[in-house]
């Protein structure tokens, strides 16, 4: 059990000790292990590959793996570290240097935060042979920093969730992220400091708590990182590195009322995975907990569609386009002190059930994928259960 | 795991489950007593459980000693049904 040294932001609090995790605990070693069925293994495997589009962005079926960014850049090795080190004597304009050039890789957030070794996975789920390690391998990242990158998904195409184009979206978001992670850590090891890429195709770490603590948002009642213009449409990457770096702070802007209070992520969550309840402590950490299991296969099972869900994301307030008017109202909540945000967020969630309504979804066509609702039909013989679509279903309550 | 619908079903078939299980995996006929729960289909999120008014349904590993063959008859109910 490792004690940690970070200070908690408001949306999640340490309240104990924490375990390590072990990536193999994590739910897709899970599924490929065949823990939560031969089905959903094998629509993990296959579902998706069945659609040459889909199969760029990974998906198995028939696919060759090496028709697949995120399957190549899993076994890319790491390059060495440059023996001409770089001195470093103001590391505050180092940290402003790194995030320039993550910028002009294609990162549309950066935020720097110390490693804190509890977020590192304990021992790998996959291994690789290009760098020696093999499963079950215990990690030792024995750096000081993380740097954390958030690339945003399109709004348009998420609002189609729970839909091949919203699935595509999502997966093209994770591949897109891994070039310029990669691109970063190689500039760091140039600069003679050692530096490893954690993205989609290959990670040590869990991105969404060190994203918190470098400022890059807070945590939501759905689990994921929520920022302040992005909502929970950005797709984390982390570059750890031994590079000197100032540290960003964990932000406040507000969603810790927003959360207390919206709950539309929990109304609308098809596998009813989120919480209408208070938060709870798991592993030592005061947070809202998500049934990470019931979403997973969900996601997985997803109706039809292919393997990404989305509809919590899309659903979430603070997900909007990138207007004026969303703009005036998150800054308005994020200006009014904590007490008084009550005043603020019950008129904002009931303008935004008004204008975007309360199961927010968009009928689109693209690249000949349609998201229009498609009748169910039951494949059970006599069977006369009144079965609905997904945007037809009554909405939960707690 | 799978959740399974138990005996106070039988007769009552109030059918809240179905509006609210996100898989459709809550199937019967008009002819059938009571609904069946298919185990292949089903994720265990338990959205099921406070929708059924009458307390049926349980996860597999907590279904009472007394309905614990309604797992088996969950199951069966799907055996050559299935298109």
């Amino acid at each position: 059990m490792l004690e940690t040294k970070q200070n908690s932001p408001r949306s999640y609090r340490l309240v104990g000790p924490q375990r390590q995790l072990d990536e193999r605990e994590t739910p897709h070693p899970k599924v490929d292990r065949g823990e939560f069925g031969a089905r959903l293994r094998d629509w993990r495997k296959n579902r998706a590959g069945s659609d040459p589009f889909r199969r760029l962005f990974g998906g198995g079926g028939e696919g060759d793996p090496n028709n697949t960014l995120q399957q190549i850049m899993k076994q890319a090795p790491e390059g060495k570290v440059n023996p001409n080190q770089i001195p470093v004597d103001d590391p505050a304009e180092m940290a402003k240097q790194i995030k320039g050039v993550a910028q002009y890789l294609g990162a549309d957030v950066v935020g720097i935060c110390k490693l804190d070794p509890l977020y590192v996975y304990s021992h790998r789920a996959r291994g690789n042979p290009a760098m020696g390690e093999k499963p079950g391998d215990p990690i030792n990242l024995p750096h000081r920093f993380a740097i954390c990158l958030g690339f945003a998904s399109s709004y348009e195409r998420y609002m189609s969730n729970n839909s091949k184009i919203s699935d595509t979206e999502y997966q093209f978001g994770n591949n897109h992220a891994i070039v310029p992670t990669f691109q970063l850590a190689s500039y760091i090891r140039e600069m003679g400091y050692p530096a490893t890429a954690h993205h989609h195709g290959r990670s040590s770490v869990n991105p969404i708590p060190l994203a918190i603590n470098a400022g890059l948002g807070e945590l939501g009642r759905h689990g994921m990182l929520i920022h302040e213009k992005y909502g929970s449409r950005l797709h984390l990457t982390v570059v750890t590195c031994d590079i000197p770096l100032a540290v960003d702070e964990p932000v406040d802007i507000g969603v810790e009322e927003f959360c207390k209070y919206c709950k539309k992520c929990a109304r609308t969550c098809p596998s009813h995975s989120i919480p209408f309840g208070d938060k709870t402590v798991v592993n030592g950490v005061e947070k809202y907990a998500i049934n990470v299991e019931s979403c997973y296969k969900y996601k997985l099972a997803g109706r039809g569609e292919w393997t990404n869900c989305v509809v919590c994301v899309s659903s979430c307030c603070y997900n909007k386009a990138d207007t004026w008017y969303h703009d005036l109202a998150m800054w308005s909540v994020k200006v009014t002190p904590p007490k008084l945000r009550v005043l603020v967020v019950k008129p904002l969630l009931w303008i935004d059930d008004l204008i975007w309504g309360k199961r927010p979804w968009k009928h689109m066509k693209w690249l000949g994928y349609d998201n229009a609702p498609e009748p169910v039909y039951c494949t059970i013989d006599g069977c006369t259960a009144k079965h609905a679509k997904l945007q037809h279903k009554k909405l939960h309550t707690a | 795991m799978t959740y399974v619908i138990t005996q106070p079903c039988i007769g009552v078939k109030d059918k809240g489950c179905i509006d609210v299980c996100p898989m459709d995996c809550i199937h019967g006929t008009d002819a059938d007593s009571m609904l069946y729960i298919d185990p292949d289909d089903c994720i265990d999120c338990g959205a099921c459980i406070p929708a059924c008014p009458v307390n049926a349904i349980f996860a597999d590993n907590n279904v009472p000693d007394k309905w614990k063959e309604y797992t088996k008859i969950n199951a069966n109910y799907f055996i050559g049904k299935k298109k």
